[in-house]
């Protein structure tokens, strides 16, 4: 079964190799073809903009009769991905997925989800909620996490940047990915986010 | 310039081998025509006749009439459903080794009559008219007025000694005395015509007879003597436009076609994988129309195989077990328990009459079935009264086992404690009680490795929550979807 999965990959490989689109790249994972690194360019117009956004693709040996497991192993703010572990929820990773559809559509699917995000079947409540109550604040802070992990250009947040260092200050134990991702949980409310550390200790 | 000469060279090449091998093909094909057929006069009589290759009907009428001393004139061949005229080349109708062919007296009141009636094509033998419904539209417009119809085969499914998919033969008999001497009225049309039983007419030329229904069956060609014992797949096709499979993308001879408006193609050996890693997970679909089976792998309207015996690719061990998911989801489906008993697990349909009561037998009935006396509620043995807390019983079986433990005597000093955590099967029990939850329809134990509290049921498909532990409602996902 295993060898259908395989011989299936090497030709969508090579398919997304030989296609132009600068936006999607695919590179095996050492030699083993059930296992690859998928590289989407964050879309125009949206927080992730020029961001390069890493997801670990694992192929199930049933492929292609059931769907690659994706997740991202850059850390993203977006509702329909977890903050904490890079699952993402995308129908057509579960039950939408058909034997015809390839990691090239696989991948340009998850680029279009960055465009349009569906806040009403979230994977990250805590992100949901903040995109449909506080929009604006969402975007900044998705922008916030494109720039300091996926390498999105532009200048940071001073007051955001002002917040981690004070969060750092009162939590020395924490790191600096605990300090954001602490404080963007609570809408960068500083006190409440201490609070919940000190709590959960 | 170089290079166009080494083209033209290898071209050349290439078709010298084909050349060759084509030409010993033919060789082997004349070597191979001493065929011997059994011509069945009566239930008793058959006569074997040697055939060679371009042996007509009247030459073989000439032996017979010689044999059976009856005139030459009289005598009728039939063969498949059909009359076989005077000037047919034997080998040109189908007939290979060991094939039976059946001879009969004419009957001499209903000649004017019968032979009018008979629209059939006498030129073409049955299982061509089922090859040609192989054929789509756009088959024939690809292969255009050259198909050659002996490349285009039927497949069946030869249960001994092939065990795997074969081109097949089809036959027909007589519904009432199931003797072959039954003439075709019309050709089959569709595969509905040769499915259902009594759907065309013929006449059965058998003297004793007065059958009119057809029965059709198959043969696998692969081996001789054939036997009967061969499934028709309707859905498995000569790959002549070559259509590569949606699953590995290579070109196959051979190919599985869903009747999905797309017509989805898949090869064989994908669609084996297919099927295994669906019964794997158990997530064949239980249909009205077509049993327990599956969509095409992109989940196409209409697309579901019609026929079970499709599935008899998977092997004679996984179509077995292919068979009890089925008689399991049924009896799920119906709302029907199975027997909670270790080692027995047979399924009981509830009689709706007895839903009040809440204990059941598990029937001894034709090897199945073990006598255990259960309550649906808890699974456990029969009680009065409500059931009881779960730990209850969990603590009555401990002591229960202590009490085993005890009895045996005390040659050997055994920590109670120990020997109680060293039980697999309790421990296991206890693992599996500790780290799931019954589906709160079918009762199956399920274990939620992560995601969100939605849990859909494998085995039931109830789609229920993990912390009210009933059906997922809005609510739930309101509330504490993600806990």
């Amino acid at each position: 079964m295993a060898n259908i999965a395989m011989q299936r990959i090497r030709r969508e490989f090579k398919e997304v190799v030989r296609s132009d689109e600068q936006s999607i790249k695919l590179e095996l994972q050492e030699d083993n073809v059930l296992s690859l690194t998928g590289y989407i360019t964050g879309p125009e117009k949206t927080p992730y903009e020029g961001g390069r956004f890493h997801v670990q693709i694992t192929i199930p040996e049933t492929y292609p009769f059931n769907p690659p497991i994706v997740k991202f192993t850059t850390k993203l703010w977006h509702p329909n991905i977890s903050s904490q572990t890079g699952v993402i929820c995308l129908d057509i990773l579960k039950d939408q997925w058909a034997a015809a559809m390839t990691l090239r559509i696989v991948l340009l699917s998850l680029q279009a989800l960055l465009s349009a995000a569906e806040p009403d079947d979230p994977q990250d409540a805590v992100v949901a909620n903040q995109y449909k109550t506080k929009h604006s604040l969402f975007q900044q802070t998705a922008r916030f996490w494109a720039q300091t992990f996926a390498g999105a250009p532009g200048p940071l947040n001073p007051d955001f940047q002002k917040k981690i260092d004070k969060f750092l200050e009162v939590a020395p134990r924490a790191d600096r990915h605990t300090a954001i991702q602490q404080l963007s949980n609570f809408d960068w409310n500083i006190d409440k986010a201490i609070e919940d550390v000190y709590k959960s200790d | 310039m170089a290079t166009s000469w080494l083209a033209w060279f290898l071209e050349a090449l290439s078709k010298f081998l084909n050349f060759i091998t084509f030409g010993k093909m033919l060789r082997e094909e004349i070597e191979d025509t001493d065929l011997t057929v059994n011509v069945k006069f009566s239930k008793d009589l058959i006569i074997p006749v040697k055939i060679s290759s371009d042996m007509t009907v009247q030459q073989i009428k000439d032996q017979l009439a010689s044999e059976l001393s009856i005139p030459q004139q009289e005598l009728r061949i039939i063969f498949a459903g059909k009359e076989l005229m005077d000037q047919t080349i034997l080998q040109d109708f189908d007939v290979g080794d060991q094939t039976i062919l059946h001879a009969v007296k004419q009957k001499q009141a209903q000649t004017s009559i019968s032979i009018p009636e008979v629209n059939a094509e006498t030129t073409c033998p049955l299982s061509d008219s089922i090859v040609k419904l192989q054929l789509t539209d756009s088959d024939r417009k690809t292969l255009g007025s050259s198909i050659d119809i002996r490349r285009v085969h039927f497949f069946v499914f030869c249960n001994d000694p092939c065990k795997q998919v074969c081109p097949g033969k089809l036959r027909v008999r007589c519904a009432t005395c199931l003797q072959g001497t039954l003439l075709l009225q019309e050709d089959p049309q569709c595969w509905e015509d040769v499915l259902s039983k009594g759907r065309l007419k013929g006449k059965c030329q058998n003297d004793s007879c007065t059958g009119s229904d057809a029965e059709f069956f198959f043969k696998c060609a692969a081996h001789t003597p054939n036997t009967d014992n061969a499934a028709p797949l309707e859905h498995v096709k000569n790959n002549f436009q070559e259509v590569p499979c949606i699953a590995c993308q290579d070109i196959s001879q051979i190919v599985l076609v869903f009747p999905c408006e797309a017509s989805h193609v898949i090869c064989l050996e994908c669609f084996l994988a297919y099927c295994l890693s669906r019964l794997n997970e158990r997530k064949f679909v239980q249909t009205d129309l077509f049993g327990y089976t599956l969509a095409c792998p992109v989940n196409c309207a209409d697309s579901f195989i019609k026929d079970a015996h499709h599935f008899r690719v998977l092997g004679y061990e996984q179509y077995q077990r292919y068979q009890r998911f089925a008689t399991e989801d049924f009896i799920l489906k119906a709302g029907g328990v199975f027997c909670p008993r270790p080692g027995c697990g047979a399924g009981i349909l509830l009689d709706e009459t007895l839903s009040k009561c809440n204990k059941v037998t598990c029937s001894r009935i034709e090897g199945q079935g073990c006598g255990f006396v259960f309550c649906r509620d808890c699974l456990q043995g029969a009680h009065i009264g409500p059931c009881q807390e779960e730990d209850v019983a969990e603590r009555d079986l401990t002591l229960a086992m202590q009490r085993e433990d005890t009895a045996g005597g005390t040659l050997f000093m055994v920590d109670e404690d120990r020997a109680s955590r060293s039980r697999w099967d309790k421990s296991s029990r206890i693992t599996i009680k500790g780290t799931t939850k019954p589906c709160p329809k079918c009762r199956t134990p399920t274990e939620r490795s992560g995601g969100c509290m939605h849990m859909a049921c494998g085995r039931c498909d109830l789609e229920w929550c993990w912390i009210c532990q009933a059906e997922w409602t809005r609510s739930c996902q309101g509330s504490h979807w993600f806990g």
